[in-house]
């Protein structure tokens, strides 16, 4: 059953923006990567899914319940981590996840240990009775993690949750958003305009540009291989690629790389390959690189995006 | 996909645990942020510097009707400084004290360093945010507006050598105590919370709560010196003259000292004015709170 799923979903703001424009989209579990430009739509979709937005047009429905009409119900099982800074500063992280558990409707005992065990779990650990205030930004995160995940959710909706942070904090997110969605069984939405990093922790994709659906399929299907074979060389890699004609493949060079079509080495298992080594020993080429092409994610986002994929 | 929690139990046994308890909704957030805010309001699990104005104001406030009762037990019915319908004039200074002090403390920060967002996105409604602050800062100052009113009712009856005749003679002021103490609550608590919706800082909205109290008691003090008719303008420019003409149109009894008795006003009008100062005020946070983006 799909947990989020929208029909012709759009919103016009006043001025005239067009943020969604008819978009159509059913999300199953996971982690799923909504990713898109800036402006996109994506914080846009997220408001409307939290009820909190309503749709100029269109429906959406979370959870099986109406965002329109039934947004309370939906945040109940909902967590939402936004993008902006959004802490109180003189408060202990402790003091106010309690309190955010509780404005989500858990009792307080309730509250007050799951604080405690999801803190843990982010990896806020003595910090945690200190004022948010003096909080380095990846621990800031980390609170704004927490205060999402305190109520137990079914699905989690991070927008750009490693905004902000340096490498190794953003390695630190990454895990911690992956564990979620692999440990702990909650769904999580993470809408991101950075491929690279939805590339390492989505099971699943929805590409949407310009309040659009661009695409929504496994991540494996935007990376699967495009069926050349790039080689590249020490020297001039034209003549090998004139031998390689010569054998009837579909070569061309260009400075000392070289694509080979993988499909016109006739289909026998590494033929290409074969007649790649056999051709540079012949001409005394070294050769640096030999690796099979894959689609970047990046490719959707270009003008011909899907028109291969 | 992941997989169901089911075929991922030993993973969480050891590490997350779901939680199956109870989910109060909308009615359980609404009683955190209203439990939350009277912590505020009070100073309570804060430093012991942030309980001196509340704690001081609301020992100050308290302190007359202590003293009456004392008099009242140790010298007889000799004197009467206060008064049931006296009693929220005489104090009235305290009143913007206590409440530029704390009603910043329970709205500024959560608007300026962006918290509201996170409130908005659980079962609450932006409408309910603002109910439960207004509802938390309104019990806040019922600890001076009400608590020594009836302070002073209890002694009084127990002060008595009759208890049960005095029980009787003094019940029939309670509605208008509560009444009283509950008007003056809420609208304090609307006028403050609006102001401090439009202030980025706390300091700011402290100082923008006294000055309009400030301002507005010099004022109404000049109109009253001034005469020429314009002493029927003074009580206008005090919030608690105005709450103190709603008081008497509702209750009866006026107050020597309130530039009420010297205004020729017709008695419904202040509760006009009172009706303006709550519409106002409930205006301003329904604009203020719904601008702001999530």
């Amino acid at each position: 059953m799909a947990l989020i799923s929208t029909r012709a979903l759009t919103k016009r703001y006043p001025g005239g923006v067009t943020a969604l424009d008819g978009l159509t989209v059913d999300i199953g579990e996971g982690v799923i990567g909504l990713v898109g430009a800036n402006g996109a739509g994506k914080s846009t979709l997220i408001k409307i899914l939290l009820g909190l937005l309503p749709a100029t047009d269109g429906d959406a429905r979370v959870l099986d319940l109406d965002a329109a009409t039934q947004g309370g119900a939906i945040r109940e099982l909902v967590g939402y981590m936004p993008e902006h800074d959004c802490l109180p500063a003189d408060v202990s992280a402790t003091e106010f996840v309690t309190h955010m558990a509780r404005v989500s409707g858990l009792p307080s005992g309730a509250a007050r240990e799951r604080t405690a065990d999801v803190l843990r779990h982010v990896g806020l650990y003595e910090e945690r009775y200190r004022p948010i205030g003096g909080y380095s930004t990846g621990m800031k995160q980390r609170v704004k993690l927490a205060q999402s995940l305190v109520h137990d959710p079914r699905i989690l909706f991070l927008d750009e949750p490693t905004n902000g942070l340096d490498p190794a904090g953003r390695d630190e997110m990454l895990a911690l958003i992956e564990r979620i969605g692999r440990d702990f069984g909650i769904t999580v939405i993470v809408a991101s305009h950075l491929l690279g990093e939805i590339e390492r922790i989505a099971g699943w994709l929805v590409a949407i540009d310009a309040g659009r659906l661009l695409r929504t399929a496994p991540l494996t299907s935007f990376t699967e291989r495009t069926g050349q074979l790039l080689v590249e060389t020490d020297e001039d890699a034209a003549p090998l690629a004139e031998r390689l004609v010569a054998r009837g493949m579909d070569a061309s060079a260009s400075g000392r790389t070289l694509v080979v079509d993988v499909a016109s080495g006739g289909g026998a298992k590494h033929a290409v390959e074969d007649a790649v080594r056999d051709d540079s020993v012949a001409l005394g080429l070294a050769l640096v690189r030999i690796e099979h092409g894959r689609h970047q994610l990046e490719d959707l986002f270009r003008d011909d995006a899907g028109g291969d994929g | 996909m992941s997989a169901s929690p089911e075929t991922t139990g030993t993973i969480y046994d050891i590490g997350y645990r779901r939680y199956d308890g109870p989910r109060l909704g909308r009615r359980g957030a609404i009683s955190a942020i209203v439990g939350a805010g009277l912590r505020a309001v009070f100073g309570l699990g804060r430093s012991g510097r942030s309980k001196i104005l509340p704690w001081g104001s609301v020992i100050l406030a308290v302190l007359p009707a202590v003293v009456a009762i004392a008099i009242r037990v140790l010298a007889g019915d000799i004197i009467e400084l206060y008064s049931y319908h006296n009693y929220l004039w005489e104090i009235g200074g305290l009143l913007p004290i206590f409440l530029a002090a704390q009603a910043p403390e329970l709205a500024v920060n959560d608007m300026r360093q962006r918290v509201l967002p996170l409130y908005f996105s659980r079962p609450i409604s932006r409408l309910d945010y603002v109910v439960a602050k207004l509802g938390a800062l309104t019990i806040g100052l019922l600890a001076l507006t009400l608590l020594p009113v009836l302070l002073l009712f209890v002694g009084r009856v127990l002060a008595a050598e009759d208890v049960v005749g005095a029980l009787g003679d003094e019940l029939g002021f309670l509605p208008a105590i509560l009444g009283n103490g509950l008007l003056h609550a809420v609208v304090l608590a609307s006028i403050g919370l609006a102001i401090c919706s439009l202030s980025g800082r706390r300091a700011y909205a402290a100082a923008a709560i006294l000055a309009i109290f400030l301002v507005g008691s010099v004022m109404s003090a000049m109109l009253t010196e001034l005469g020429g008719g314009l002493q029927n303008l003074a009580p206008f420019a005090y919030p608690l003259s105005i709450l103190d003409g709603t008081r008497q149109w509702l209750f009866g009894e006026s107050v020597a000292g309130s530039p009420v008795s010297s205004s020729d006003v017709p008695l419904p009008f202040y509760a006009l004015a009172t009706a303006v100062l709550l519409a106002v005020s409930w205006a301003v946070l329904a604009l203020r709170y719904r601008s702001v983006s999530t």
